[in-house]
């Protein structure tokens, strides 16, 4: 048993001092915030935080999980589960907590927060906690948008605020049991608020902007006709130093960034970013002084035709850069190996519309679903609403499967999260070769 | 990573172990081990808003004496780590120990954090880290400051210890449900304050050392300033 003790003692000692050397970064599940595990194997399902629509099955916001994993035949493409939140609150994204077990979703509109557990039974995840003094517990912030896992904590980025319902806001955190931590209001030059993403070996975090719930909620025909309403959304990303959660750079990125992806190789000291009205792909790089420079590096489609890129999704290995833009319902895949020349080399229609992009860690399978915001949804029988699979090989997107959220009378689809039974149930992941379970 | 594996899989007095390399278990964690290319902004310039409070739990020291995490902490500043001793993940406990043993000898090279701060690390696997083996742990990392090696007594005082500090860990099984005797557990690190509120969480990403050092300064400036202790 000595002995037993020492070589166990002796092991650890031993990768003890070999950490106490700088190791290289790994890289994160595409995506997802580098604080929480990822799934690197196949994924059993897509979960899919859908809004629902008045007459459409039981009218309410809902979290539907999809069957993803071919070897089930039985649910493979198939709605496996859903559970309704009970009304329509404007489901826009969601996101794991630090443990990957708490799925937390928001509704823009009345700023209403689910947690979902899906730990228990993977296939049907429980709604265990709702959160409804959002606004009040934030001193008035409105409209949670990411939420971003940190350790032991969430971040939650706003849209709006309650004041005026326009496009000041801030960045709000809740411990991993719903407790309220705190308040950072973005500053004046950049008070818009919409993603906010980490860079932890660089202690630097990005934000971008969007617009306040007065144009969010209003009608996008309405919203684009109106020359005072288009005047109010946001042109900046913010640098921060993460650590201090203090903004210290203020990027002109004209046209209401979305999305931010930082690349998640070794040394890349940099993210992507589109401007949503402008229709750029923008590059945020860090200069060899620390600070940040931001630069357009390519056009989406023809900007004049107002194509609204929405989603975008960074392959692993900093390769592929797959983008989605709204009004054609087309993705667009980028070689972003040069970040500074992207090159267009694939083009898929997907559907009328196309919003999210959800690549797996292995970069084999893309995931995209149809809606942007209820009343910027397009009508009519443009009005598709979808999750559609794609398979990747590193030239073309092949279509794997699709389910029709309306044909199934669930909603509007949005953002989509992986699930494993195997992460869930603890059992050891054992990659392609199956070598743990061989070895027994 | 090759190497490591080599190594467990000929440690092996286990056959469950021999079966494991550290590369299968590689997918629990985000971006590994941790590299910060940054110097941390300086200690006062920012805040540590409390993030939970947490309350006392019965302990078992490395020397088999029942005692308690407050009995350890004294209302000084404590980081806190959990840990098994058989762990091979190189981004797991390994990681913990080793950003702690650097601490180790930061804070015994400073008076005033030696005076003011503790280290304490506590097994979350009581079936096989017993006192004794705490204890071995313990002489290989020959701590200069005060750093506390502690167990549980069991399952019964360990739970409630882990869903107070929401400290999660499940047991690691082969698909028959065979336990490989390993875990999965998410790497976190506590810093508490005097008052036992937990005022920051590291995990990969974010444990390293010099942050960790700065963190416990920004705490110690806090103190001053409210005249209080730490």
């Amino acid at each position: 048993m000595a002995r037993l003790v020492s070589s166990r003692c002796l092991m650890s000692a031993a990768l003890a001092a070999l950490l106490l050397a700088a190791a290289p970064a790994r890289a994160d599940e595409t995506c997802m915030s580098p604080y929480m595990p990822k799934i690197t194997g196949q994924e059993d399902y897509v979960y899919v935080w859908t809004l629902g629509i008045e007459g459409v099955g039981d009218g309410s916001d809902k979290l539907v999980t999809i069957g993803a994993n071919p070897a089930d035949a039985a649910h493979y493409g198939k709605v496996i589960s859903s559970v309704s939140v009970g009304g329509r609150h404007e489901a826009h994204h969601a996101g794991f907590g630090d443990d990957r077990r708490h799925l937390w979703a928001g509704g823009l509109d009345d700023s209403k927060i689910w947690v979902f557990d899906v730990a228990p039974d993977p296939a049907h995840p429980k709604l265990v906690r709702t959160l409804d003094s959002f606004v009040k517990d934030s001193g008035g912030v409105v409209g949670p948008h990411t939420f971003f896992a940190l350790p032991g904590r969430m971040l939650i980025t706003g849209l709006s605020n309650q004041k005026d319902h326009g496009g000041r806001t801030a960045l709000v955190e809740y411990n991993n049991d719903g407790k309220f931590i705190q308040t950072l209001w973005l500053p004046d030059k950049g008070a818009y608020g919409y993603d906010a993403r980490v860079q932890p070996r660089l202690n630097r975090m990005l934000t971008s902007s969007f617009t306040g719930w007065n144009n969010y909620m209003t009608d996008l025909r309405k919203v684009i006709a109106d020359a005072e309403a288009m005047k109010h959304f946001g042109n900046t990303v913010l640098v921060w130093d993460f650590h201090a959660r203090k903004p210290i750079q203020t990027l002109d990125v004209p046209g209401a960034p979305l999305e931010i992806r930082w690349a998640l190789q070794p040394r890349h000291n940099y993210a992507f970013t589109t401007a949503a009205l402008k229709s750029k792909l923008w590059l945020i790089e860090q200069q060899d002084d620390g600070t940040f420079k931001a630069s357009e590096v390519a056009d989406i489609a023809n900007p004049m035709d107002v194509p609204l890129p929405a989603d975008l999704s960074l392959s692993a290995d900093d390769r592929f850069l797959f983008v989605d833009t709204f009004m054609d319902g087309t993705c667009r895949v980028y070689d972003v190996s040069d970040p500074h020349q992207p090159k267009l080399v694939h083009t898929e229609k997907i559907g009328s519309q196309v919003n999210m992009v959800s690549e797996t860690w292995d970069g084999k399978r893309v995931y995209f679903t149809s809606s942007l915001l209820a009343n910027w949804d397009k009508t009519g029988k443009d009005s598709e609403q979808f999750l559609k699979a794609y398979g990747w090989d590193g030239n073309r997107l092949s279509p794997l499967f699709a389910v029709d959220f309306l044909r199934e009378k669930l909603g509007r689809p949005h953002i989509m999260h992986f699930g494993q039974e195997r992460f869930y149930k603890n059992q050891i992941y054992a990659g392609e070769t199956g070598r743990l379970v061989a070895a027994r | 990573m090759l190497a490591l594996g080599a190594a467990a899989a000929g440690a092996g007095d286990d056959p469950r172990l021999r079966a494991a390399d550290p590369a299968d278990l590689a997918y629990t964690y985000a971006v590994g081990a941790f590299a910060p290319e940054y110097a941390p902004p300086a200690p006062g310039s920012y805040t540590l808003p409390p993030i939970d409070t947490v309350t006392d739990h019965a302990l078992l020291d490395a020397d088999g004496r029942p005692t308690t995490l407050f009995a350890l902490t004294q209302g000084r500043l404590a980081v806190v780590a959990f840990v098994y001793t058989t762990c091979i993940e190189a981004t797991g406990c390994p990681l913990s120990l080793a950003v702690l043993h650097r601490l180790d000898r930061a804070i015994a090279a400073d008076a005033e954090l030696a005076r003011r701060v503790v280290l304490v690390t506590i097994s979350f696997d009581p079936e096989r880290d017993t006192p004794a083996r705490m204890a071995v742990m313990r002489s290989f990392h020959a701590p200069a400051s005060d750093w506390r090696f502690a167990t549980t007594r069991d399952e019964a005082e360990l739970q409630p210890l882990l869903a107070d500090f929401d400290q999660p860990v499940a047991k690691l099984r082969f698909a028959d449900g065979a336990w490989t005797g390993l875990f999965r557990h998410v790497l976190k690190v506590f810093l508490l304050d005097g008052e036992s509120r937990v005022r920051n969480v590291y995990s990969v990403g974010l444990l390293d050392a010099t942050l960790v050092l700065t963190d416990l300064r920004t705490l110690l400036l806090e103190s001053a300033a409210h005249g209080g202790k730490g």
